[in-house]
């Protein structure tokens, strides 16, 4: 005949195997190894025993104790882990449900570009200025070498306002500005709003966006010119843009020059948008004029400098492929909503 | 201006670039140029048939550019079935039958000197016949010498090589006393005054030669003798008229300024009030023309006229320029003095006209000598060029021989006076105000070198920190915040109307005024981004049911007789059109919170386009910073608005305080229920519990609100969680029920109740 404990050990590890859940085998660990459970009847019963014959059912029993505990632990674990199972199966998302809550919404097509330029020029150590949009004649033309009743003012058609000021036509108004306020050697540049009085169709707004560009050293030349607009527009347009000057006129430049690209369209092999030339007109620049220098408080003996002024409004139309400029003023969300994706 | 190709020819010999080639030169070494190709077209004579009682024929052509015409033809080789070319210089009529355009002989077009009969165009002859280069006035402003033909052809014989031929024999104009007087007042106004009188003159229409060449550049062909002054303007760039000297009283030519309430009846058929700032020049009784801008009607040029004074004058570019914009007046003449021409051209241009005259019109007599009255015409001071620093300035190596060589082909005077050191002596007709330093002449270097022979270097530069400008970055960031929160960048107008701000409950009259706006809608400066940002709404309201939109713009405000303003501000706005708008409202209020933590709302008197009951003040650290508000319904659908006035926001934005240690003693917290009347704001709720709260309060949390049974009807009960604690000790519980009580006595005290 087996040891009844051996016996008991038998049956409860078949009732722990057959436990439907949690509950059955609690009962199961309650009737066998629970304080009044059968294994602790038979240490009870110790007493009575031989000592001989106490020593080997009391191993005999903890090796019992042992494995029903294990047995217990293991089927505990089993219905757990099906616990969990069930319960994350039950947490089921559909996570290609639309998020809650509002979109980002959208930098302006001009405030992104503007900002690509004004990092790129930060990052060559120029220092980005601000300007008033409300200008004063001097600001706008006479420290420019444009005096009054110069012919160049026609080159500009201007908003005048009452008390004699205006609204800068250019951002090289904050030419004078830049130069009172940074001493030479210095680079700066100066985005914003300009206006013309011009009647407005697709390729002319009355308001728009300049950047001027200005530096100031001991050395400046033609050459470091031309390398920092082919800088820019390389990293502009992302790829490797061919620049050219050709003689242009603006009095605070001498020598005055329009800067060419090879158009980005065709490459330079002549097309609709180049006007068959290869070459797509976009920005003056020149070297300072030395009366420039002077009206800056800068002694033109000493310093030399270069200043450009890059079309925002028109670059981005390019950048974009924006092919009527009245869309960039104004608050038509069906075209702005387009540039969303870089509201940082 | 324009220029004729055929025309430029005949001052550069042997000039054989062809037309597109030389447009490319002219755009990349002078200014930039459109040309047009082929204004003379070969045209083939379709039909021909003899107009009765005459040697003439009416001919039936076809063109390319101009379709099918008909011309009246003199020509004895006119006959069907010939290719030959045609000149499209108006219609006029000729033994009774109107001719649309004229047939050209090859000396007339400009390519020969054939005069016997049309052009016979044979295959192989060249497809163009003329062409015209159009160059945009604006970039010949600082070139006064461009204006004319010899001008341009100087600049194209220093671009090709080629030889320039001097149209002009100075020896034409013969010594002697001139019939009448120049008399000049002020010689700054009119550094000098030139004229010839010519006997003898007959009036009649100019040969074809002429008629073409005026008509290829865009000047109406009148008479033989105004066509002269047009051919000379448009040669020499010398404005010049003709007066009838019959018509003139007295023999003396006053240049002078003009008398007040003075009056001339000018060629244009408009009568002008002149002024002293006018110059005139005048005979005895008074004003005969606007100088340099117009002539008078009364001393013009007649079918009857037989004897002219032939003024060829020079003026004060400034003066000129007020007086044109004063009387709204531009002509070509104006505008060719108001670029500072060279006194000196002045007689050139009259030598040049005896010489055509004797063709133009035959049997013309020229009376005495000179009549010319001048400032001493001022010595041209050389500019010393440093080859070393003219080198430095392109960033590219010269050699003295080549900068030499330009200098000398665009008429500079080159003289060595040390090594790499050139002495350059100017020419007359750049140094008006073209041309008068050492920067000056790196352009004339570098444009005839080529900026493409320049190659890209980068410069040797300090390596600095940029200065940083905390506003620029400040309004970056919350651009980049407010547009992550949902918000869309729009770009207004800064123009506004008087009815669009009325609207806005603001008076014109505050606003900064365009003297000449661009419409009657845009004529004020906007002092407040709302009336953009209203018609934006109003836009896109067609098109969405809901979004979000903001404009970091700046407001104009008038500010005495300094700059005005210019202040900085936030609008944002939520539109639904579902909804009762409370949503948009506290987004708004959040957004506010994200640009100025801990900003608070307080009530405040709605203006007429707020809605009355759902308008606040945003206040910041004690301070307005700006509105959040719902628009009133008349104006539109539940929009939610919210203006920051961003310079006020940057001005109170605390430094960041230095760091606190960590608590080290747990916080104890409570809630209270505080019961209050229906409208009753919590944000008065919050400021009492706060006035009360003492050292051991650390914060106020808004819990809830609530409405409804056990409350008394019209009460409601606002929910706060009130957290103490003190930095060195946990407290007692004695301790919080003393904040417990001073806070309930507070509201008590203060007429508000408290539940549960």
């Amino acid at each position: 005949m087996d040891n009844p404990l051996l016996e008991l050990e038998r049956s409860a590890l078949t009732r722990i195997a057959a436990a439907a859940n949690i509950e059955d085998l609690e009962a199961v660990r309650v009737e066998t190894l629970g304080r009044k459970g059968a294994l602790n009847q038979v240490s009870a019963g110790f007493g009575k025993m031989a000592p001989e014959q106490r020593a080997a059912t009391g191993k005999l029993l903890n090796g019992v104790k042992q494995n029903l505990e294990r047995a217990i632990e293991q089927r505990r674990a089993e219905f757990e882990s099906a616990a969990l199972r069930a319960r994350l199966d039950a947490e089921w998302l559909d996570l290609t449900l639309p998020a809650p809550g509002t979109r980002a919404g959208s930098l302006h097509p001009v405030t992104q570009l503007q900002r690509e330029i004004e990092d790129l020029f930060t990052s060559l150590g120029f220092a980005v200025l601000d300007g008033p949009e409300v200008e004063t004649e001097y600001n706008n033309f006479d420290a420019l070498n444009i005096p009054p009743d110069h012919p160049a003012r026609d080159m500009q058609d201007t908003f005048w306002l009452e008390g004699g000021y205006l609204l800068r036509t250019h951002t090289s108004a904050v030419q004078v500005r830049g130069m009172g306020r940074l001493k030479p050697p210095m680079r700066m540049i100066a985005p914003g709003r300009v206006f013309r009085n011009e009647s407005v169709d697709a390729s002319h707004e009355h308001t728009f966006y300049q950047l001027e560009g200005m530096m100031i050293d001991r050395e400046v030349s033609v050459a470091h010119l031309t390398y920092f607009m082919k800088t820019l527009l390389t990293a502009i347009f992302h790829r490797d843009v061919t620049v050219r000057l050709r003689p242009g006129f603006f009095p605070f430049v001498e020598p005055g020059f329009e800067l060419d690209i090879s158009c980005l369209i065709c490459g330079g092999s002549g097309c609709p948008v180049c006007k068959q030339s290869g070459w797509v007109e976009l920005l003056p620049c020149g070297l300072v004029n030395p009366h420039v220098l002077r009206m800056g408080g800068i002694d033109p003996t000493e310093w030399n400098g270069f200043a450009f002024g890059l079309g925002l409004t028109r670059l981005a139309m390019m950048r974009y492929g924006i092919g009527d400029i009245r869309w960039l003023q104004g608050g038509d969300l069906r075209f702005l909503n387009q540039f969303g994706g870089a509201a940082l | 201006v324009k220029f004729s190709y055929n025309w430029l020819k005949d001052y550069v010999a042997g000039l054989e670039t062809p037309p597109e080639s030389l447009e490319r030169l002219i755009t990349m070494k002078t200014a930039e140029c459109e040309g047009t190709p082929e204004i003379t077209l070969p045209a083939q004579v379709l039909e021909v048939e003899p107009v009765p009682g005459s040697r003439y024929v009416k001919a039936r052509i076809q063109t390319r550019v101009y379709g099918e015409r008909t011309v009246v033809c003199g020509a004895p080789n006119c006959r069907k079935g010939m290719t030959t070319l045609y000149g499209p210089i108006g219609k006029k009529v000729i033994q009774g039958v109107e001719s649309d355009g004229m047939l050209l002989s090859g000396f007339e077009a400009g390519i020969n000197d054939d005069t016997a009969g049309i052009y016979e165009w044979q295959p192989g002859d060249p497809e163009f016949i003329d062409a015209i280069f159009d160059i945009d006035n604006k970039s010949l402003t600082h070139r006064p010498d461009l204006w004319g033909h010899f001008g341009m052809a100087r600049e194209i014989s220093a671009i090709t090589g080629k030889r320039l031929v001097d149209p002009v024999k100075p020896s034409l104009i013969p010594p002697g006393e001139s019939p009448v007087r120049i008399e000049i007042e002020d010689q700054d106004l009119c550094p000098r005054y030139s004229a010839l009188v010519f006997d003898n003159v007959t009036i009649g229409p100019s040969p074809a030669w002429l008629q073409y060449r005026l008509t290829a550049v865009g000047l109406n062909p009148i008479n033989n003798i105004v066509d002269l002054t047009n051919f000379l303007m448009a040669e020499l760039a010398q404005p010049m008229h003709a007066f009838d000297r019959a018509k003139l009283r007295g023999a003396t030519i006053f240049a002078r300024p003009a008398k007040s309430g003075e009056r001339i009846l000018a060629l244009n058929d408009i009568a002008y009030d002149l002024t002293p700032s006018n110059l005139v020049i005048a005979d005895a009784r008074g004003p005969i023309a606007i100088a340099g801008v117009i002539g008078g009607a009364e001393s013009a040029i007649s079918e009857t006229t037989t004897s002219i004074v032939l003024e060829s004058a020079n003026f004060q570019a400034s003066s000129v320029r007020k007086t044109s914009s004063a009387l709204k007046l531009r002509t070509d003449a104006s505008m060719r003095f108001e670029k500072a021409q060279d006194p000196a051209n002045t007689t050139r241009a009259l030598a040049r006209a005896v010489e055509l005259l004797q063709e133009l019109s035959p049997g013309i007599r020229l009376i005495g000598g000179l009549a010319d009255a001048a400032r001493p015409l001022r010595p041209i001071p050389p500019v010393t060029l440093d080859l070393d620093w003219l080198a430095c300035k392109l960033g590219r190596s010269l050699e003295a021989a080549e900068v030499r060589a330009i200098l000398e082909a665009l008429e500079f005077g080159v003289e060595p006076t040390a090594p790499r050191v050139f002495s350059v002596r100017i020419p007359s007709w750049r140094a008006t105000k073209d041309i008068a330093m050492a920067e000056d002449l790196v352009e004339e270097v570098g444009r005839m070198i080529g900026y493409d022979s320049i190659p890209p270097k980068p410069p040797l530069i300090a390596a600095t920190v940029p200065p940083e400008d905390p506003r620029r970055i400040f309004l970056r960031r919350i651009k980049s915040a407010v547009a992550l929160q949902g918000f869309t960048e729009v770009s207004n107008y800064s123009f506004v109307s008087e009815e669009q701000v009325q609207k806005f409950g603001l008076r014109p009259e505050d606003h900064v005024r365009v003297l000449n706006p661009i419409a009657a809608d845009q004529s004020l400066m906007r002092c407040s981004l709302l009336p953009g940002i209203f018609s934006d709404i109003e836009e896109n309201s067609k098109h969405f049911a809901s979004f979000r939109l903001f404009e970091i713009g700046n407001e104009i405000h008038k500010r005495g007789a300094e700059l005005p303003d210019q202040i900085t501000h936030l609008a944002a706005a939520v539109f639904n059109r579902e909804g009762d708008g409370a949503a948009g409202l506290f987004e708004l209020k959040r957004l506010a919170e994200i640009l100025a933590p801990g900003a608070g709302v307080r009530a405040v008197q709605a203006k007429p386009y707020e809605h009355p009951a759902r308008t606040a003040e945003i206040f910041w650290l004690g301070e307005g910073i700006g509105r959040l508000f719902e628009l009133h319904p008349d104006l539109a659908k539940r929009a939610a608005i919210l203006d920051l006035d961003l310079d006020r926001v940057l001005a109170l934005r605390p430094a960041q305080a230095n760091y606190q240690p960590v608590r080290r003693f747990p916080t104890s917290a409570f809630d209270l229920s505080v019961v209050t009347g229906l409208r009753e704001p919590a944000g008065r709720v919050l400021t009492t519990l706060r006035a009360f709260g003492g050292a051991l309060l650390l914060s106020i949390e808004f819990v809830r609100q609530y409405t409804g049974p056990p409350l008394d009807e019209g009460t409601q009960a606002l929910t706060f969680r009130i957290t103490v604690g003190a930095a060195d000790r946990t407290l007692s519980a004695d301790e919080v029920a003393e904040v417990r009580t001073r806070l309930t006595n507070g509201l008590f005290e203060k007429g508000y109740g408290l539940r549960g």
